[in-house]
Formats: structure tokens, sequence, C-alpha cells
């Protein structure tokens, strides 16, 4: 058969405009939706609002331990409706020894796993001796307020909900680690599906020198309670190969409780209140000149204020 | 893998030749396979536990791989289709045009596996096409390929009718998608906006140009393995013209490549700014081997040098290895750009493996990277050996 060697006549040229303009069309379409502010995914209003009574019986004292005060303003804070809190951090680096309780009490608080880390701390050295400081940097998850994590998720599995938390869906995520990439904080970790005893030795199998709990350590497969939820990491089940993150222990101020980095930190260096409140501790700290935010040029407005 | 055997081809390979390099090429695939699926089988059975990357390099050489294989197939069809379309020498032919859709679909379809595999999820891939945020180029490029992958199939069974209407307008549409969706790789990085090495437009022009130069190579090279269609001089001569005018694509590609990264990287010398960092580290740290011996060196100089030659057959491995330097030119992007942390100390603040600012593939990771090699091939193959039985059945030229 011989082929035709015409190019294009009009109707296919038609044709083929018609279609790259209704392909183009759509394109613009969907990227334009997905641009507008939608309906928040978390439930609003009187649903949310939780009437605790933590300290409920205790009476306010004058000078009463930051951690009191803060846990009275948390009870407060959580009597309005999700959408009328904004939760928000301060850490005094000049009060932080570098202990990192609240590094390990996070890891407590959350099992995480290994290689998972929601709130290291960093050590920066300034100067050089005899001029020399070092500095303790404690790193959570920001919580901005424009996340560039959230955007390139390509499946809605993470979002700012209506108090200011960054969260993300386990049972969404896909774990294709955009969003670590995307973190300029490096506040994104992956659950790669390890234990502790992952790379332990056997031990002895019988005898006196037989390990106790034996190489699977039991404690290690325990489920955690993020997002007040019960995660399994068996048979390599949500949260392993998901993304992970500080979430500012939602799970425990659902019930009256700071986060466990707050309540862990020995030299009440981490504050965490509701900054819609104007006479709570963390707008107090917040709103002195010596309020730094980490690598504030990116614009992703961190909500986690360093005093420095 | 040979399709097919001509008596002499555009190559000057003789019969007993190619026939050798049939076997040779057999028992690579074989090999290319084997492993493979060890590796599969590793990445099942430990997850991705004997992986290199970590929480802090996410992406490590399955990602470096298919937005190589994503190039390659954008490039092949546009080429193609522009080619067909245009009636270029070497190009006007339907046989023609199905062999570059052919390539184009076999590159596309392990690029699926590699980030399937990379997942923490793999079953989940689907929620991309189910639930997407276009906000995100990666679900915006996931849908781009999937209709690309339909327009491609339509085209390619409207390539057997004898007159449709239809062909040349999808054609033109799917290169309109071939040109978008590997400058749209680019975008993919550039979209990281909190990334200074990676936050640059320049990369979306750096795709393309290496799509262009990929999807040459990949059709110089597949033409090369299974040489020119039966006939006459006049047959040998046009396909002459079409190897000629191929290997000028790849030249022109990579020079105009090379061009703009002369460019990207210089720029950081003459004004030292936040990513100097990563570009002293693929320039002149641990990934020189990887930018000056892989990909400037094997897949730059090398090449360009064999392409001006008049030599068909070193042609062939000009575009071979091109194909395997800007393999190494995708991971000089990727990796760079993920190895220095914004937040001084963080590497030191909590001590794993996963949390560190070095990568290196692992032996599971190239296993794995040999299965995608192999499924490639063994598509291509089976497109050429379909191309040639369905245009037998309905009557056309092979």
């Amino acid at each position: 058969m011989t082929e035709s060697k015409k190019r294009m006549d009009r109707r296919e040229f038609v044709l083929a405009a018609g279609l790259v303009g209704a392909g183009t069309a759509v394109g613009v379409a969907a990227i334009v939706k997905d641009r507008l502010k939608t309906e928040p995914i978390d439930p609003t209003g009187e649903g949310t609002v939780r009437n605790l009574s933590v300290l409920k019986n205790i009476k306010p004292q004058e000078h009463e331990d930051f951690l009191v005060r803060m846990q009275r303003e948390l009870v407060a804070a959580m009597a309005k409706p999700v959408e009328k809190r904004h939760w928000i951090m301060v850490i005094d680096i000049r009060k932080c020894i570098g202990c990192f309780a609240c590094t390990i009490g996070c890891v407590a608080e959350n099992k995480l796993p290994p290689g998972v880390v929601y709130r290291p701390v960093t050590t920066q050295e300034i100067g050089e001796f005899p001029n020399i400081q070092i500095r303790f940097v404690p790193r959570p998850c920001m919580h901005c307020n424009t996340p560039s994590c959230v955007a390139v998720c390509p499946v809605k599995a993470t979002w700012k909900r209506p108090d200011g938390v960054v969260v993300i869906d386990y049972d969404k995520c896909i774990g294709c680690r955009y969003c670590l990439n995307a973190c300029p904080y490096g506040a994104r970790t992956s659950d790669f599906g390890r234990y502790y005893s992952s790379d332990a030795a056997e031990g002895a199998r019988t005898g006196k020198d037989r390990p106790v709990e034996g190489r699977t350590l039991p404690w290690q497969h325990e489920p955690n309670n993020e997002y007040a939820k019960n995660w399994d990491r068996k048979d390599h089940s949500s949260p392993v190969g998901n993304a992970r993150k500080c979430h500012f222990c939602l799970h425990r101020l659902e019930v009256g409780q700071l986060p466990m980095c707050v309540t862990t930190c020995i030299g009440r260096a981490t504050y965490f209140g509701d900054e819609n409140d104007p006479n709570s501790l963390v707008v107090e700290l917040k709103t002195k000149n010596n309020v730094q935010t980490l690598i504030p040029h990116w614009g992703n407005q961190p909500q986690c204020f360093y005093i420095v | 893998m040979t399709a097919h055997v001509s008596a002499k081809s555009g190559f000057g390979w003789d019969t007993g030749a190619a026939a050798s390099w049939s076997v040779i090429l057999w028992l690579l695939w074989i090999a290319l396979l084997a492993a493979g699926l060890y590796g599969v089988a590793l990445r099942f059975t430990y997850g991705h536990q004997l992986a290199g990357y970590g929480s802090y390099v996410p992406w490590g050489l399955w990602i470096g791989l298919y937005f190589l294989a994503i190039g390659m197939s954008g490039g092949a069809f546009v080429l193609g289709a522009v080619g067909y379309i245009l009636d270029l020498p070497g190009f006007g032919k339907r046989s023609e045009l199905r062999l570059a859709i052919v390539l184009s679909v076999a590159a596309l379809i392990p690029a699926f596996i590699g980030v399937a595999l990379d997942l923490g999820h793999t079953w989940r891939l689907f929620s991309i096409l189910t639930s997407p945020t276009f906000t995100s180029m990666m679900a915006f490029n996931a849908w781009m390929y999937n209709i690309f992958l339909v327009v491609a199939a339509v085209c390619w069974l409207l390539s057997f009718a004898r007159d449709s209407l239809w062909l040349k307008p999808l054609l033109v549409l799917g290169a309109f998608m071939s040109v978008l969706f590997p400058s749209q790789s680019g975008v993919f990085f550039e979209a990281v906006r909190t990334n200074d090495f990676w936050h640059s437009p320049i990369l979306s022009v750096l795709f393309l140009a290496s799509a262009i130069a990929l999807g040459g190579a990949g059709l110089l090279l597949v033409r090369a393995l299974i040489g020119p269609e039966r006939g006459g001089e006049e047959v040998e001569a046009e396909t002459a013209r079409s190897l000629n005018l191929l290997r000028i694509v790849v030249i022109v590609a990579i020079v105009v490549y090379e061009v703009f990264e002369f460019a990207e990287y210089s720029i950081a010398f003459w004004s030292p700014g936040a990513h100097s960092p990563n570009v002293v580290f693929l320039l002149f740290g641990d990934y020189w081997p990887v930018f000056w011996l892989l990909h400037i060196l094997l897949g730059v100089i090398v090449p360009l040098v064999l392409l001006l030659t008049a030599s068909k057959g070193l042609w062939a491995l000009g575009a071979f290895l091109a194909v395997v330097g800007f393999a190494a030119a995708r991971m000089t992007v990727l990796v760079p750009g993920q190895i220095a942390g914004q937040i001084p100390g963080l590497q030191a603040a909590f001590q794993d493996v996963r949390l560190a600012y070095h990568y290196s593939p692992t032996a599971m990771e190239y296993l794995v990277g040999c299965f995608m090699v192999a499924v490639g091939t063994a598509l291509l193959y089976v497109g050429i050996k379909l191309n040639r039985l369905l245009a037998q059945r309905a009557g056309l030229s092979v």
C-alpha cells in the first residue's frame, strides 16, 4: 500500500488546534480549581469544643509554674471551636541546655522507630576559643502558615488544620517523600520500617545468655497514638512507609495535656499555647523584640518562635 | 535483542555479525532480567531497608532513572510525530512513526515501575489518579503521563488504518504533551521553592533539551539494532538520511544542554550564593566523578566525537553513551540538590544512617535499575514485533 504523503489539511489542523486548546483549558482549570481556597478538611464549629476538667479544682496562684499556667491556657483554648485556636510554640534558646529530654520524650511518646525524629536539638558552636559559645536549637515542625510541604503533596495527604497544626493522614500518604524535600527545616522524616533490634545480634537461643525478650523486643511493636488513632506498624502498615513529623502532640491536646516536649523540658525553655488568646504566655513571649524565626526569607511564616 | 536482522544493515553489518550481536544482546538481556528480578525480590522482602536513600536525601537512583526514561519517552514521541507530520526523511512512513511510538511507551512504563517501587506505599500509587491535588507537579505529571499513554496508544492503533482523519491531530496533541512533560520534569524540581539549587527556571530547558537528545539517541540506537527495511538503494539512502538527521538532532540537543548547564553552574561562581555549596559538591566535591567523568566525558565529549565521525556504527555507540551520560546528568541534578541541609548541625543532632546528607546507590537499587532496563527493552522488542505483525495483517509496509 502506498502511504499518503500530504501534510495536514485544514480539517486536521482545526482538529489538532481544538485538541491542544481543550487539553490546555482542562489543565489550567484543574490547577486553578485546586489553587483556590477550599473548605477545611477537618470538622469545625461547636462539635470541636472540648470542655475538659483538667485543673478545674485547682485555683490559679500567683507565680505558679509556667507549665501549670500553659496547661490552664490550653484547657481554655480547647473550650473554643478549633478554628478559634491557633497553636504556636516559643523556644527560649538562652535557657536550653542541650539535655535532649524533649527529643527523647517525643520519641517515647510517639514510639518513634530508628531514623524518625520529630524534635532533634542541634548544637551550634559559635566563635573560637576563648570567645566561644555553644548554642542549642531544638527544631520541631514549624507548622508554617504557608507550608511548602503541603502544596507539593500529590494526594492531599497533608494539610494545615484550622488551629494551625500541619498534619499528615497516614492512611492517604503514598510515601513519595516530595514533602521531605520541600521542607527547608528538614522537619519531616520517612519511616523506613526499621526497628531498634533490626541490626541486633540474634543472641543465644537457650540458656542463661538468652535475651529475656528475644530479638524481637515486643515493646517496639506497640502501636502509637498519633492523631488520636491506634497505629500498628505490624506487616509494614502505616505509618511505615509514610512521611512523619511533629504534630504538636494533637492527641495530648485533645485531653488537656501539653505536648510532650514542653512537659519534659527541664529548663522551662519550651512554651506552647494559643496565639489567639491575648493573655497567653506565648503571646507575651512572642511579642518580645528578641524573637526570631528560622530562615524566614523563604516566606513560610513558621509558627515556632525562638527567643535569642 | 534484535527484532529483525537484515542482510546488510545501514550500519554495514553483514548477516553473520548481526547474528552474533543478536546472541550477545539476548544474553545481556537475560542477565539484566535475572539481576533485576532478584533486586525486585529484595525490594519486596526487605522494603526500603536495603536502599541508600534516607530522610535527608529522600530520592535516589530510581528517581534519576525515572526522569531519564520520561525524557526518552517524550523525546522519541515528539521526534517521531513531528517528523511524520512534516514528512522528514526517515520519518514520513507509518512504520517509522510506529517505531517512535513504541520506543516512547517502552521508555515510559519502566519509569512508572521505578517510581512505584520508590514509594513507601507502592499500592497507593493509584491514589494519584483517584484523589490528586493539582497544586503538586507530581500529580499533574502523573495525569499527563496517563493521558499521553492513551493518546500514544490511539495514535499507534490509527497508524494501522488505511486512512484516518484523527491520526495527525492526535499526533499534534501527543507531541504537545511530549514537549510538556519532560519540561515539567524540570518544574518538578523548580517547584521546590525552598531549594536554591533546584529553584531555577533553567531546569525546564535542560530537561527538554535532554529529552530531545535522549529521544534522538534512542531512535538512532533502535534503528541500529533492527536495521533498515528491506529494499533497494533508495530505501538504504533514505535510511542513511534519517540516521544523519537523528545524529544532527542529538548533537544539537547535547550542545544546547551544555550551553544552558554552563550558564546555570557558572553563575554560582560569578556571584556565590546560597546554592554554591551544592555546585562545589557537584563539580569539585564527592560528586566530581559523576559530573566530569560520567556526564561530561562519557556522556558529552565522547558521544560528540563519535557522532561527528562518518561511521554509522560509531554513531550507535555515541547514542548509547549519550543515554548513559544523561543518566549521570539526571543524578547531577537530583543528588546535589539534596546534600546540603539548611539547618546547621541537623545531621549531627540525631544519629541514624537515614539522617545523613549523603547518598550512594546500593546494590539493591542498581539491581532494580537493571529490572527497569530489562522491562523497557522487552517492551520495545514486543512492540517492534507487534508493529510488523499487525502491519503485515493490514497489508501495510513493515
